[in-house]
């Protein structure tokens, strides 16, 4: 029988927290009912940790959890990024199609993910969260929650309609597409605005390992930096038996993380991910893994003083930049955030843009996507809700429910049906009943909360077109009742623009 | 059933709700085309119901394919009164089975999310426990359907079960509605259209009408055990729910339709739809001449 070998046991692990990652991913729909928690990798990842809560200036108990990461390296090293690491797993198999054999020389741009690293932390410090943008796990969560999903639901559904449509057992498809809604999707395929660029950057950092395997993680991940940084001080380690090692130099062909030094003794603390490749290749067995590593067989790649200054200073500069480029209040008077969103500032510090809010929404009311600069250049990718493709359910409090850095509070359901995400306003250069002296009120029917906020008032109504008299009925909003779910808005007959809208007044935040 | 014979039975109908009993009549083949029955337990109503109407086997046959409309469209629990009543449907559902239809479909277009009103309304899961087919609408499932003698609409997107069904038995709730200050058998229809419904809103009366001439119920059972009185048809308050346990039942839509509003307290001439209707010869909406057979459980 063949011989349970150390990368079995490695891609066994991979592939089980990979599994696990994905099936957390898989619980943040409508109804949600979760065994597992969707924020479960979020909440273990230290950098995450770290950013919000330097940034935020505040400290949750859920974060503790992230502890496991930091002291996890100081004893087994990278090995977060060889055996867990979601996303790591993702990049070992496309590298499979895609990389060079030759391991390739990058010794000197790999210090960029340590420079990166003191850049999100020291901009954290002056109380910008920005890390999202290269954290390796809400990356993935926003391109398998939101992207891959849905692209698979888009497919999968192509199909079962093209069965429907050419009448081959449409009913038994049918049934196929409703047990299907039942679990994984929504009814209907969601819409994503501004999608393009996140996919784009997820398949580049697929991408790049064309330059050499694993490019992201050796060069690129500050999750990995920091992992390495603590790795320097771990106790399981590489080590060789110089007498019995022939210097072939069929290690270091194997590392992907090219964290063998030219003289195939020395290993890179920082870089090594304990895949235990290089022990299978190795002829004569003079590789082994464990406690007593000589410390003169270790090295690691370090940052220098003068680019830890210079990463200091350009979160400095990156820093004072957000802080003069404001948004325009024309623009984001009508980008309006989820319900139970707490303070601007504060939601900037804390939303991570896994974008687990926009996935569950879109099982449910649809109306939450992806901003662009709707909130400004600090606020890319947060959630906002855009009520022309949806409307915030009366009955779902999800988005809160989900969020992992509770930039939206969670709300108990009363709680929430009673907070304000803005007013509706109607545009009666648009609406119906007041352009052309005809009845709609389309949007006061759909109206949820009771007493409605928008009413309707009789008036008898000259209409210069048809030169008669008719009685027309007016909506109005109280705005005291209105609590700016946008279902008005969304419903509106109107083909484009509707003729009712939600604008940012009178939005209610909740304190953090 | 020709006008001459339906007015007819009618009167003679009438006479015997006067005298309190349906029964005088025997193994009469005419049956009354309006039936209204109180106070009892849901299923025990429509059963009722059904009898007076000659009994379930005057409409289903063996092998039918039955498309049964209840309204699901909110996301509300059933005592809300903004969806119908699950009870009602699933018995309605047994009595088809038994009556040996094939298949009982149950769908509706929702305006909330789909999974949230067929789950929280509960009519989902008391459908499936009764063994109907039910369906989440997608928007593939709809075909432009041409409305012939359609005066405000000529085509429209038409659910594709309203033609793979050669039964429909519609199931509305009676509640308030701020278009058509009520809603009853005509517009439930609206949720077996697609397209931008919004539209219909516009000449709402008119639309509703051409809708009907096209899918055309055979049995209308009008669910008013709790009925929405104000704030509809979303509601959200209880207290604007009044419990009426009645139900009115029967084969002429439009006086089905006449009757509920009656019930609700309005006047069926104000209801501008209700006229077109009949004017189109879809039925009658003389409520003082044309009077429900009807039948009260003692408590």
């Amino acid at each position: 029988m063949k011989k349970i070998t150390s990368k079995t046991w490695r891609k066994t692990s991979q592939i089980f927290f990979f599994l696990l990652f994905f099936l957390t991913v898989l619980q943040a729909t409508y109804p949600f009912e979760p065994w597992l928690p969707p924020e479960l990798f979020l909440w273990f990842d230290p950098l995450v940790a770290l950013a919000v809560q330097i940034a935020g200036r505040f400290f949750a108990p859920v974060f503790l959890l992230s502890l496991v990461f930091i002291l996890f390296p100081m004893i087994f090293g990278r090995a977060f990024c060889g055996w867990i690491c979601p996303l790591g797993t993702v990049i070992d198999a496309t590298d499979r199609l895609i990389s060079p054999k030759k391991i390739g020389d990058f010794r000197k741009v790999r210090p960029i993910k340590t420079f990166l690293l003191v850049i999100f932390l020291m901009l954290a410090l002056f109380g910008v969260q920005y890390s999202w943008a290269m954290d390796p796990l809400p990356i993935l969560w926003r391109s398998v929650g939101v992207f891959v999903l849905s692209f698979g639901f888009l497919i999968v559904d192509m199909i079962l309609n093209g069965f429907v449509s050419v009448g081959v057992f449409p009913n038994v498809v049918m049934d196929i597409q409703d047990s299907l809604s039942g679990y994984l999707f929504p009814v209907d395929m969601p819409n994503f605005e501004n999608l393009v660029i996140p996919v784009l950057l997820f398949f580049t950092i697929l991408g790049l390992s064309r330059i050499g395997r694993r490019f992201w993680c050796r060069t690129l991940c500050p999750l990995g930096a920091l992992q390495g940084i603590i790795s320097k001080i771990g106790l399981f380690c590489r080590k060789v038996d110089s007498e019995k090692c022939t210097a072939c130099g069929l290690c270091r062909k194997k590392c992907k993380m090219d964290a063998i030094e030219p003289d195939f003794i020395k290993t890179e603390k920082s870089e090594c991910v304990m895949c235990l490749s290089c022990k299978g290749v190795c002829p004569t067995n003079a590789i082994s893994f464990g406690f007593d590593s000589p410390k003169k067989m270790q090295t690691s790649v370090d940052l220098s003083k003068r680019s830890f200054i210079g990463a200091g200073a350009t979160a400095l500069v990156g820093a004072g930049l957000f802080a003069m480029s404001k948004p325009d209040p024309n623009r984001t008077s009508e980008a309006i955030r989820p319900p139970g969103a707490v303070a601007e500032s504060e939601f900037l510090k804390r939303c991570i843009r896994c974008e687990e809010c926009v996935r569950i929404c879109a099982t449910s009311g649809k109306c939450l996507q992806m901003s662009l600069l709707e909130t400004g250049m600090m606020g890319i990718w947060t959630p906002v809700a855009k009520f022309r493709s949806g409307h915030c359910e009366f009955n779902c409090n999800l988005c809160g429910q989900i969020c992992p850095t509770k930039a939206i509070q969670p709300l108990e359901l009363k709680e929430k049906q009673e907070i304000r995400m803005g007013t509706a306003i109607f545009i009666k250069d648009r609406c119906i009943p007041y352009r052309l002296n005809d009845n709609c009120i389309v949007c006061e029917e759909h109206c949820p909360v009771s007493p409605k906020a928008i009413q309707v008032d009789e008036k008898e109504i000259f209409d210069p077109i048809s030169g008669q008299k008719r009685i027309v009925r007016l909506p109005y909003i109280d705005p005291e009742l209105c609590i700016g779910c946008g279902i008005c808005e969304e419903k509106c007959p109107l083909e484009g623009k509707a003729g009712i809208c939600v604008v940012r007044e009178g939005e209610e935040r909740v304190p953090v | 059933m020709e006008r001459r014979k339906f007015i007819k039975t009618s009167i003679l109908l009438a006479g015997s709700a006067v005298l309190g009993s349906a029964h005088l009549f025997g193994k009469s083949t005419t049956f009354p085309s309006v039936v209204l029955i109180k106070n009892g337990k849901p299923a025990e109503m429509v059963r009722k119901a059904l009898d007076m109407l000659g009994g379930i086997s005057q409409f289903i046959s063996k092998n039918d394919i039955v498309l049964l409309k209840p309204n699901i469209s909110w996301d509300r629990a059933p005592e809300y009164a903004a969806t119908s009543n699950p009870e009602l449907m699933s018995e309605v559902i047994r009595l088809c089975y038994q009556a040996g239809a094939k298949n009982v479909i149950v769908l509706d277009n929702t305006c909330n999310e789909a999974r949230r009103c067929y789950k929280n309304s509960t009519l989902e899961e008391t459908a499936q426990k009764a063994g109907a087919d039910v369906r989440f609408v997608r928007d593939n499932h709809f075909s432009d359907t041409p409305i012939p003698n359609g005066t405000a609409l000529k085509s429209w997107p038409i659910h594709n079960a309203v033609f793979e069904a050669n039964k429909i038995i519609n199931m509305p709730i009676l509640k308030h509605h701020g278009m058509s200050k009520v809603t009853i058998g005509f517009k439930n229809m609206m949720g077996l259209a697609g397209g931008n419904r919004g539209r219909l809103h516009l000449s709402f009366s008119q639309k509703i009408v051409d809708l009907n001439r096209v899918i055309v119920p055979q049995l209308t059972i009008v669910d008013a055990i709790r009925i929405l009185k104000e704030n509809g048809p979303q509601g959200g308050n209880l207290e604007d729910v009044i419990k009426m346990d009645t139900i009115i039942a029967g084969t002429d839509r439009v006086l089905v339709d006449a009757w509920s509003a009656k019930i609700f307290g309005l006047d069926p001439n104000k209801i501008e739809y209700l006229r077109i209707a009949h004017e189109a010869g879809m039925g009658e909406m003389d409520t003082d001449k044309f009077k429900p057979t009807q039948f009260v459980f003692k408590s």
